[in-house]
């Protein structure tokens, strides 16, 4: 048994794949030597598709791109729009994006906690974390009226506004995050078999993360303090004050903790905003036709720097669309990651880096 | 007729099925309150059973038709020959001296099928699922055995129904020896593939580990020879270290129905409360911590008994 070489397909379709991405992993005994991989199962060719489309509708076709970030593909894309049109966007409408990015990023890691809970065998943060995520999902809902895609964004602003019994009715519902989600944490600090499984796992160093371009909870999770919110300064976060989260160590622990700490971070940002949400009109009125041009837009999602770039040659429809997704740059690394690992470690591995396959495969 | 009662409804084949059933029921309703869920109404072990006798048997290309009846079918046979040994409610229809031996041996041999199981069945998850099971099965086998002999040596028999009968009226070995009936349910845990010792049939790993290629009425006896070993175990361990079935007639029953209740309820905790653990985890914690607790217990266990 000792020399036999076995390849082990990982997917297209496998009960540890939420999507369909496919690895071929060569396995000696219980150990990974190689790791191949093939994507472009979920392909919709989003970015062809956003040629055929006006600029108002090309804001529903990226919202769903993502089924987990689609707020801020979406906002991200609105940006780029707004800034090629010279627009400024209203006070209360930047924070409103704000508000529903920072759910949409506790909502997104407590998602994919419970998705590795369940690959490593532990159901129990699995039910806990998509139960206490229930409590995001239902306020955006208030907020938007959908609970995976908002569509709450227009060109030039928002499209709904949140009167002041709504926003103590979302503090209030924030106030009943609080617990689990320390709760949570604290799981993830101590729980001795959850580490045992994560901790020395997929670890990248700093070295390897400044190669591959990682960004994101991952980047950070190996030491690279970088946060597009803080980093390109913009409203409203330049007013508001918050952490960034990093951590050294560089495994899958690393990673989970870090993400569970920035859902954290999250919720305070939340109650600040809401604090903080200045008064005015939530959108303004933009022109149908955009003049030509190009430009990058940027945002932090969940998952790390999300690029948009846009070329408009002044008709109605842009000219080009090309989205980065951050799942693409932590896709790359798992080759590398996967050698050498134990065959019991792949959940780990896999799920560690939090893979967004539609996003990469658009 | 006594005989065919004896065998097919109480304590045998019946009985047995129905406790199957009902622990599995328990087990996945605790597990869900645990995890704040609702679970499955109780007819759901019984609905599983029949959708999957009635689903389309598979077989993959190059694999033995009749040796891929055959074990399933063993282990199910020797589950139930089993069953014959271990008194339930102070009754064991077949009873000698060295018949907890001979039970050992019959309950290891459906650890054995499962690994031939997935060992011909030609899947590369079979194949990774049937070695991890035979690791397993060598990390918590030696600790269970010397778990379960504590009892026995104690009790100076090997006859499960006089080391039960030992018990009555005066203490359980579980007060006398507490690390073995410990050892004894996290060997239990391993041999029944539980979590967190699922190892050989981690979905996000290997799929379904040995069971991958089985389906429809095979894959049925499979599952139901896996609970029915889940009961057995559950009475052996009451019979060797909870004092078996008491004597006065009320509490006889009862009695261990609450004892079988009590031990499920400390599977499905254990189920809840840990992730799985890998394979090299579990072999460290088979052979540098469980099996010389095991011969701790052992050795004190014959100074006790000297």
């Amino acid at each position: 048994m000792k020399s036999d070489k076995m390849i082990i397909p990982i997917g297209p379709q496998h009960p540890l794949l939420k999507e369909p991405i496919a690895f071929t992993l060569t396995v000696e005994g219980e150990r990974v030597m190689e790791a191949g991989m093939r994507m472009g199962y979920v392909h919709r060719g989003i970015e062809r598709l956003a040629q055929e489309r006006s600029y108002v509708q090309t804001i529903h076709l990226v919202e769903r791109v993502c089924g987990i970030c689609s707020h801020v593909h979406a906002t991200t894309y609105c940006q780029g729009v707004e800034a090629l049109l010279g627009l400024e966007i209203p006070p209360r409408a930047q924070y409103l994006r704000a508000l529903l990015c920072e759910l949409e990023r506790i909502h997104s890691h407590l998602l994919w906690l419970g998705v590795l809970g369940k690959n490593l065998g532990l159901d129990t943060i699995f039910m806990y974390a998509w139960r206490d995520r229930e409590i995001v999902l239902d306020i955006m809902e208030d907020l938007s009226g959908g609970r995976v895609s908002h569509a709450i964004n227009v060109i030039g602003g928002v499209r709904s506004d949140v009167d002041e019994a709504h926003c103590d009715e979302i503090l209030r519902q924030l106030d009943l995050l609080t617990e689990p989600l320390a709760r949570l944490v604290g799981l993830v600090e101590h729980e001795r078999t959850l580490k045992a499984r994560t901790q020395n796992v997929g670890h990248l160093s700093l070295e390897q993360i400044r190669r591959y371009c990682v960004v994101g909870p991952v980047a950070r999770a190996s030491g690279l303090d970088v946060d597009l919110r803080r980093d390109m300064p913009k409203a409203p976060y330049t007013d508001l004050s918050f952490k960034v989260i990093t951590h050294t160590a560089g495994d899958v622990w690393a990673r989970t903790l870090v993400r569970m700490q920035e859902a954290v971070e999250s919720v305070r940002l939340c109650r600040e905003i809401l604090a903080q949400l200045p008064d005015g009109p939530i959108s303004v009125k933009a022109k149908r036709r955009v003049p030509p041009g190009e430009v990058v837009s940027r945002a932090e999602a969940p998952r790390g720097e999300l690029i948009y770039y846009i070329r408009s040659d002044g008709s109605e429809k842009p000219a080009r669309l090309k989205i980065r997704t951050p799942t693409l740059t932590t896709l790359i690394t798992l080759p590398e990651q996967l050698r050498e690992v134990n065959m019991a470690d792949v959940p780990a591995v896999l799920s560690g880096v939090d893979l967004c396959i539609a996003c990469a495969d658009r | 007729m006594q005989t065919a009662f004896t065998l097919l409804i109480f304590p045998g084949l019946g009985f047995i099925v129905l406790c199957a059933w009902l622990f599995d029921w328990l087990d996945r309703r605790i597990i869900a309150r645990f995890q704040g869920r609702v679970g499955p109404p109780w007819y759901q072990p019984v609905a599983d059973f029949i959708k999957l006798l009635a689903k389309e048997d598979i077989l993959s290309t190059g694999i033995n038709p009749a040796l891929s009846t055959a074990l399933p079918v063993l282990s199910l046979a020797s589950v139930l020959t089993v069953s014959l040994y271990i008194p339930v409610a102070r009754t064991a229809p077949v009873s000698f001296e060295g018949d907890l031996i001979v039970v050992l041996f019959l309950l290891s041999i459906p650890a054995l099928a499962y690994f031939l199981a997935g060992w011909i069945s030609g899947g590369v998850y079979g194949i990774l699922g049937a070695n991890r099971s035979l690791l397993q099965y060598f990390s918590y086998e030696v600790p269970f055995l010397m778990a379960l002999s504590g009892p026995a040596i104690l009790g100076n028999s090997w006859r499960i129904a006089q080391i039960a009968q030992q018990q009555v009226g005066t203490t359980w070995n579980l007060a006398l020896q507490p690390l073995g009936f410990i050892l004894a349910v996290v060997g239990l845990i391993g041999k029944l593939k539980r979590d967190p010792l699922d190892i050989p049939k981690a979905k996000s790993e290997v799929v379904g580990g040995s069971l991958t290629e089985y389906s429809g009425r095979k894959l049925a006896l499979w599952h139901l020879a896996m609970d029915m070993q889940t009961v057995l175990g559950i009475f052996l361990l009451i019979n060797l270290f909870l004092g078996g079935t008491s004597a006065s007639p009320l509490w006889g029953g009862l009695g261990f129905v609450l004892k079988a209740l009590g031990i499920v309820l400390l599977l499905s905790t254990a189920s809840v409360l840990y992730a799985r653990l890998r394979i090299d985890q579990l072999a460290n914690l088979g052979w540098r911590v469980l099996a010389p607790l095991a011969l701790m217990q052992l050795a004190a266990t014959i100074w006790m008994g000297g």
